[in-house]
């Protein structure tokens, strides 16, 4: 109710007397109607909307009360699941004592508005990216990063706006630069997609983020966000690059795509709605150039399909991150491959010929799409997925072994980039956090 | 007992249309009932009816039909264009659950 109030632009605190939802079955009685007559007659003659007229009122607080702590924590992420605020899997209650501590990560006032998160309009602010921080048990050194990836996401180039909503399923993938990952156990090696229990920074970093598209951008499944499967939506993608294991002479992604300085503690957001393993190394007896060309060739392979998501994104945004293992960049480094010319070679070879597209329907999803590039890139045989070679994201992250890299499908418009401030004090934070969690 | 106090996380809305005035009393007044013929509300806005009219002298309460009814409806520009034509000083929305 309060969300269809405010996706009309109203204060979403209108005048309303509840009950509980057994005065609304059947047969029920409705004798509380009478006792609470009061607050009918008051919404219409006394009752004032307690949101200031720019939005910008501080969160409420909610009191929850059980018979022991454990029956309060279980009343309280049940609350937040009858909210709609949970994703399933145990919150932490934002305390004001919590967000406050999460809050001494902050670089910027904590009622500073971050922006407004599409499709429902909740106003973003640093301490409503905390609250959230805080719900998906994060750390106060992992504010920098979420507020970043909150300020890319919002931004118009991300797409957000149109992806928070449509049915493809985009996730947000948020690649780190620059010392703060290594220093905030962002994980870049074994397992920096899934869980660690030593580099658990990803997954808080990336629910919280998921949590604030659900909590505060209104994404509930079938309701704000018609997503039809939603994968890889409880902690998106966050991690690293490996900037240890890169070869001699490549540039980091933030450098190469926005020119950040090296060492400069930055983030890049993406979306992908695909995911999956390819099997990169040979299996007999291949010379290193031929295990590093078909290796390329299977990678390429596997992204020359006609299922067309790169059209979102074709001129200026990805068709997609490919992820090798830094045992794989500085083999194929010795070879002479750089990060470019691996962009070159997928390129060239992912292209798809005209048959292929006529035949899977493709040429009207080109034909129809608002971008005069596609539209023009019909007359190209074989068809290239993306406008240019650039636009391929090619990171090195993932374990020291050279079997698999990684592709995570793009549905991008754009990859939007942030450098990020630190609190003062982060040095503190980081031993706080080698004390709590333990050595590495 | 326990208590746990903590924020709700979904953030501010910004509001971009303010709510109608209050009225300053209900006595005299014209009100009106917008149903969504949902939750009981067959039953619950005849009886909030029957409560106005004793508690307000002069109060006039439109009948719960006097509107189109129904989800599909009332959220309408013609319903609303209704409502205003009837010259109600103020409204009551029922039923949400």
């Amino acid at each position: 109710m309060t969300n269809a109030v405010a996706g009309l632009g109203l204060a979403p605190d209108a005048a309303m007397v509840t009950f509980p939802i057994e005065m609304f079955l059947p047969g029920s009685d409705i004798s509380p109607v009478e006792a609470r007559k009061r607050e009918f007659y008051d919404g219409l003659t006394r009752w004032r909307s307690a949101f200031a007229a720019d939005g910008a009122s501080a969160s409420p607080m909610i009191t929850v009360q059980g018979a022991s702590v454990e029956d309060a924590f279980a009343r309280a992420n049940n609350l937040m699941l009858a909210n709609r605020w949970g994703d399933g899997l145990p919150l932490w209650p934002p305390t004001r004592e919590r967000v406050d501590w999460i809050l001494r990560g902050a670089t910027q006032p904590r009622n500073h508005r971050v922006g407004i998160f599409p499709p429902r309009g909740g106003v973003t602010t640093i301490e409503t990216c905390a609250i959230a921080l805080a719900m998906a048990g994060g750390r106060p050194e992992y504010l920098p990063v979420l507020v970043a990836a909150v300020d890319s996401f919002l931004d118009p180039a991300s797409g957000s706006a149109q992806l928070q909503a449509a049915s493809g399923s985009a996730f947000p993938v948020v690649i780190v630069n620059g010392p703060i990952g290594e220093q905030i156990r962002l994980n870049s090696g074994f397992g920096c997609l899934g869980p660690d229990p030593q580099r658990p920074a990803g997954a808080s970093i990336g629910r919280a983020l998921r949590l604030l598209q659900q909590n505060v951008g209104g994404a509930l499944p079938g309701i704000g966000t018609m997503a039809n499967y939603g994968g890889v939506r409880y902690t998106n993608v966050v991690f690293a690059e490996d900037e240890a294991n890169l070869p001699s002479g490549w540039a980091t992604f933030g450098t190469e795509r926005h020119a950040f300085a090296p060492g400069q503690n930055a983030i890049s957001l993406a979306f992908a709605n695909g995911a999956t393993n390819i099997r990169r190394r040979g299996a007999k007896k291949e010379t290193p150039e031929e295990d590093a060309l078909q290796g390329m060739h299977r990678m390429a392979d596997f992204m020359r399909v006609p299922n067309m998501p790169g059209l979102t994104g074709y001129e200026h945004g990805t068709p997609g991150i490919l992820m090798i293992p830094g045992v794989v960049a500085n083999t194929m480094a010795r070879l002479g491959w750089t990060k470019a010319s691996i962009r070159e070679f997928l390129w060239e070879h992912s292209r798809i010929p005209t048959e292929h597209l006529r035949r899977a329907g493709c040429p009207a999803w080109l034909e129809i799409d608002s971008s005069k590039v596609v539209r023009e890139s019909i007359a190209l045989d074989p068809w290239p997925i993306t406008a240019s070679p650039d636009n391929f994201i090619v990171v090195v992250a993932g374990g020291g072994h050279p079997t698999n890299s990684y592709w995570l499908q793009g549905y991008s418009p754009g990859v939007v980039g942030r450098a990020l401030e630190l609190p003062g004090g982060f040095d503190e934070l980081l031993a706080d956090a080698e004390r709590d969690l333990g050595p590495r | 007992m326990n208590t746990l106090e903590f924020h709700d996380p979904s953030g501010a809305i910004e509001v971009k249309q303010p709510f109608a005035p209050r009225v300053s009393g209900l006595a005299g007044k014209r009100v009106g009932f917008v149903s969504n013929e949902q939750w009981q509300a067959f039953r619950m806005l005849p009886l909030l009816k029957s409560l106005l009219e004793a508690d307000f002298p002069g109060i006039e309460v439109l009948p719960i039909d006097a509107f189109p009814q129904g989800n599909a409806v009332i959220g309408s520009e013609q319903t609303a264009a209704a409502v205003k034509q009837s010259g109600v000083d103020a409204v009551i929305i029922g039923n949400a659950a």
